[in-house]
């Protein structure tokens, strides 16, 4: 990932309100309107959720230049999101909430340069998570 | 479709197989994102994509996808590719033999050099150096070799390029001002071509498409190439 990208993601969750998860309850929001049938997955309150999916996003804008455990982080997220029964399927809605999040928030300081940082952030991350998912799927097949 | 890649993957092969079936059917049209939301993601009527921007951001995972795929399973005949910013896919066809020859002539392009302190600059000549990767592939006996190809081949003591393809980027306002440099390494470093190329910004994507053809057609003569693929109509 080139440095102007990693700018663009700082910069636009720099702007997000994180208090009490506020951009987070957003994005849970609008992924439950999109994809009602992955509310049943998240058998925690929502708010612990939000709670933890701020964390997450901190970690990652942290990490944004050690792409290495970036990566490993993310496959060991999309193993553990293959054992809830996620398919590849149920990323493009996570992936739309997301950016609805940053759009709905930010308005118009949302520019069309951080959404293509985000869009190519989330391919990456999402197919990492495809990965390890896949991974893990072949080590419960063949122990 | 039957890779593991896509077999799993059921919303991703359908965009894939509506863009792919739009382009051949109606090769002169746009794909809009639209369409794209009601054919393959089931959006009603009133679907407004900057509300649920689905398609976009599905399409950058089909491009991820599909660079994984072909690295993984080289192409025999075509690759398809969709340009960012588009949705119309690129058919490129692969020649018979895929393995270069050694009449083959090779060119490294590094990442064009922005000369401007604004971030918004640095996006744009990524972009023409990924358009201008793209263009250059498409000419017959030549093997375009990006930067970080470059360096894994110098780990491995493979082959080294020919040609340099360097360039800088200006800009005043909408006016672009690009210089390029084409340098035979194995002469010792010889300018072999080299040419001022000026724009006006109107539409991003539609600039570097043009700068990267004309770059495209100039390298093709300097160095006596044909072309050997043909973009499909782009929206």
């Amino acid at each position: 990932m080139d440095t102007v990208t990693i700018r663009h993601l700082r910069e636009s969750v720099a702007l997000l309100p994180m208090e009490n998860s506020g951009a987070a309850n957003l994005f849970y929001g609008r992924l439950f309107e999109l994809a009602p049938e992955v509310r049943p997955m998240f058998n925690r309150e929502i708010g612990l959720q939000a709670k933890k999916f701020s964390e997450m996003l901190a970690w990652i804008i942290t990490n944004l230049d050690r792409p290495d455990e970036l990566s490993s982080e993310m496959r060991a997220l999309g193993g553990r999101h293959g054992g809830y029964g996620v398919t590849i399927d149920q990323y493009a809605p996570v992936g739309s909430a997301l950016m609805w999040m940053f759009q709905h928030t930010l308005g118009d300081r949302f520019t069309p340069e951080m959404e293509e940082a985000w869009l190519e952030f989330y391919a990456f991350i999402s197919f990492e998570m495809e990965r390890g998912a896949r991974e893990t799927s072949t080590t419960r097949a063949h122990p | 479709m039957n890779s593991p890649l896509f077999r799993n993957a059921d919303r991703q092969a359908r965009f894939l197989r509506f863009v792919v079936d739009s382009a051949l059917h109606s090769p002169e049209s746009s794909i809009k994102e639209f369409d794209i939301g009601i054919a393959v993601y089931d959006r009603r009527s009133d679907y407004d994509p900057r509300m649920d921007p689905i398609v976009r951001v599905e399409a950058a995972r089909l491009r991820a996808r599909l660079r994984e795929y072909y690295e993984v399973t080289p192409p025999e005949h075509v690759r398809i590719e969709i340009p960012k910013g588009h949705y119309v896919p690129v058919f490129i066809p692969v020649a018979g033999d895929s393995t270069p020859s050694d009449s083959d002539l090779s060119v490294l392009v590094p990442p064009f050099r922005c000369l401007s302190a604004d971030p918004g600059d640095q996006n744009f000549c990524d972009g023409l150096t990924e358009e201008v990767l793209h263009q250059l592939a498409q000419l017959p006996r030549l093997r375009v070799i990006t930067q970080s190809v470059a360096v894994r081949l110098q780990e491995t003591d493979g082959p080294k390029p020919q040609y340099l393809l360097e360039a800088s980027v200006r800009r005043a306002g909408a006016e672009i001002r690009l210089t390029l440099h084409l340098m035979d390494l194995t002469g010792g470093g010889s300018t072999r071509f080299s040419n001022i190329y000026q724009a006006t910004i109107n539409n991003v994507f539609t600039t570097q498409e043009q700068l990267a053809e004309k770059i495209r057609r100039d390298i093709s003569a300097a160095l006596h190439l044909g072309k050997r693929a043909t973009r499909a109509s782009v929206s």
